[in-house]
Order: C-alpha cells, then sequence, then structure tokens
C-alpha cells in the first residue's frame, strides 16, 4: 500500500513513521526542510520538500500510484486544494484531509473532501472522560 | 452589476476603485482589519472585514445576488478554494482567480476556474514587449491602428542594415516615410542607403507592422504574404 502523506507537522511526521515501521510505502510532503527534520533517522519512507499543491512535487512524492493521499498541512486552504487536486487531476482512489478550523467544515463537505476533524473528536474524547467519571 | 472582490492589496483596491468609478456594485472582502480601514478612508465602498473562504463572510457580501467574483489575493490555494466553492456553494456564473504562481495556471484550468490573471506573467509579457520595442516600435496610432507610424531602430544585427530602400522586399501596406540620421530628416528615396544607427520611419497599418516586426525579430527570413 503507498500512501503520500502531504504536511509534515505534528500530525503528518507521527503518522509518517508510525504508518512507515508497520510496513507501508510512505512518501511525505511539506514545503519546509526543517519540518521534514523532525522524522528521525529511522524514517524509510520518502521525503519531498515542495510547494504541496505542485504538480511536479506530487508526481516526485509517487501520487500517481498512491492508493491514499492524506492532506494533514495546518492550513484548511492548502489541504483543500491538494485535496482537489489529487481528486480530479491524479484520480487517487482514497483521499482524506485534516480540518483545522471546524467551522470550514462545510467547505471541505460542500467540495466533496472526506475529513477528520482533531478538534471535535478531542472534544468528545475530553466530555466522555468527563461524563466517564460523574458514573 | 453586482460584483465581489476579495483581497485588497494592490490589485484588489485598485480593482474595486476602477469597477466603482464605472458604477458597479462591488463588495470587498479583506481579512487584515488595519488593511480594512486604509481601503475605507481612500474609497468609499462596502468593505467586509473577514476571511474570503467563509461561506457566512460570502454571504454577507452578498454573493448570491452576484454576478462576478474576482479572488485577488496573494496566495494561489485561498483563490483556488474561494473560486471552488463560489461555483459549487453559491453557483456564481463568473469567477476571476489570481494566479501568483504562474506554474499553478494549468491547475487553476484542470480544476475548472472560468479565468485566471496570472500578474507574473502579464509582467514578464511586458518587459520582453518593450526589449522588442528596442528594434522597432509604433510611434503614433491613427484611428484605432488603421494607420500607425513605427521607428525602425538600425543596430548591428539588423538585416536591413546598408540595404537600398528600393530592394527591400516589404509588403504592400506601408511607405517608408523618412530616415532619421545624425539628427536630420532624410527624405528617402529608392536609392536611398540604410546606415548604421538610422532610424527609418514608416507609414503603415497595425497588421502590417506585425508582420514587419516579426520578419525583422526573425533575422529578415522571408515574409509569408
Amino acid at each position: 500500500m503507498y500512501i503520500t502523506i502531504v504536511g509534515c507537522g505534528r500530525l503528518g511526521s507521527m503518522l509518517a513513521e508510525d504508518l512507515s515501521n508497520n510496513g507501508y510505502d510512505i512518501a511525505i510532503i511539506d514545503r519546509y526542510a526543517k519540518n521534514l527534520e523532525i522524522l528521525g533517522s529511522g524514517f524509510n519512507g520518502l521525503r519531498v520538500k515542495g510547494v504541496e499543491f505542485d504538480n511536479d512535487v506530487l508526481i516526485e512524492a509517487g501520487i500517481k500510484h498512491a492508493d491514499y493521499l492524506i492532506a494533514a498541512t495546518p492550513f484548511d486552504n492548502i489541504n483543500i486544494t491538494v485535496a482537489l487536486v489529487a481528486k480530479k487531476i491524479f484520480d487517487v482512489p482514497r483521499i482524506i484531509a485534516r480540518i483545522n478550523d471546524p467551522q470550514k467544515k462545510r467547505v471541505y463537505d460542500s467540495l466533496s473532501i472526506d475529513t477528520i476533524n482533531p478538534t471535535e473528536l478531542s472534544a468528545y474524547i475530553l466530555k466522555t472522560r468527563i461524563e466517564e467519571n460523574l458514573k | 452589476m453586482k460584483s465581489i472582490i476579495i483581497g485588497g492589496g494592490k490589485i484588489g483596491s485598485n480593482l474595486l476603485k476602477t469597477l466603482k468609478e464605472r458604477g458597479y456594485n462591488v463588495t470587498l472582502i479583506e481579512k487584515n482589519e488595519e488593511v480594512c480601514h486604509k481601503i475605507a478612508n481612500d474609497i468609499e465602498a462596502d468593505i467586509i472585514c473577514g476571511d474570503g473562504t467563509d461561506l457566512d463572510v460570502l454571504n454577507d457580501a452578498g454573493i448570491k445576488n452576484a454576478d462576478l467574483l474576482a479572488a485577488v489575493t496573494g496566495k494561489d490555494e485561498e483563490n483556488l478554494v474561494i473560486c471552488q466553492i463560489a461555483k459549487k456553494e453559491f453557483r456564481i456564473k463568473k469567477s476571476i482567480a489570481r494566479v501568483n504562481n504562474p506554474k499553478n495556471i494549468a491547475m487553476f484550468k484542470a480544476l475548472n476556474v472560468d479565468q485566471t490573471v496570472c500578474s507574473t506573467e502579464v509582467i514578464a509579457n511586458l518587459i520582453e514587449y518593450e526589449f522588442d520595442r528596442d528594434i522597432c516600435k509604433i510611434v503614433q496610432t491613427f484611428d484605432r491602428g488603421a494607420m500607425v507610424l513605427m521607428e525602425i531602430k538600425i543596430n548591428d544585427n539588423n538585416c536591413w542594415l546598408n540595404c537600398f530602400i528600393k530592394d527591400l522586399k516589404l509588403p504592400a501596406e506601408c511607405v517608408v516615410a523618412s530616415i532619421f540620421r545624425n539628427g536630420q530628416s532624410l527624405y528617402a528615396r529608392g536609392n536611398t542607403q540604410i546606415m548604421l544607427d538610422d532610424r527609418v520611419y514608416m507609414i503603415t497599418n497595425h497588421a502590417t507592422f506585425i508582420k514587419i516586426k516579426n520578419y525583422l525579430l526573425g533575422g529578415g527570413k522571408p515574409y509569408v504574404k
């Protein structure tokens, strides 16, 4: 399974290392070399430095044969743009984007982009924990 | 006509001014509050301080009744997202996006943005045109190009250097009016020879001007009728 991850921040880098350790083929893109250094020397996937939605950068990161694309930058507009490019230009079968500003969920939805919402998830988990303690 | 501009930089604010002057109903959306105040002091127009990719902000700007939307922020991803939601969510008739990096033009086209304007490319083309002008340029235009006075500078590489006027292979729709040499105007006849640093003035029309220009830029390859 080949997975292209866009954005090597806390979420992207953690996911990349974890998946890579579990035997998946990973390529990770970030426009800042410094972010790519977060990955330790143990990471044996492909690191690509460049503008996240640039055609050449995405091709270098193997988007043409990717089974999954994860848009995990901390910028909603970049995640939306990458997801649209992956879907409409490169026909990537599965695309998941990270929502940063929960208010932007409507925009992702209206453009039919599959998402995860870390803020909502954290809030939900916190609420469940609090409620558990009350029992 | 109702239009919405997103991005209050130099392009956005000038566009707002121009459209206002032409009597359009325009609303500008800009993120930065300080920039909003500055524009509001300059131009009397509807300005909304907010994120142009936010559906509520677009609603407030009256996108439902808008005929035209121009996304002219400095970020390509923002302009793309704005045009996409304007189309999908609000079914706007026409959207125009500014593309900052010429490399992204193909992406905007592939994602069906109606029209793109790349200022970087436009400026590059203008500069290229200025280089062309070194060899020949239009000095005066009459009646929107029906007649033009063109100037040709004769440098070392010009294929007309040392030619006699009578030997020039010229299109039918032009005539050599004068040659300017050493601060004097010569009234060129067939036996006048073109010398280095001459400025040759010709009367022609706009279409023939382009043919002559291409002929000279091509180093004198036969002019095709």
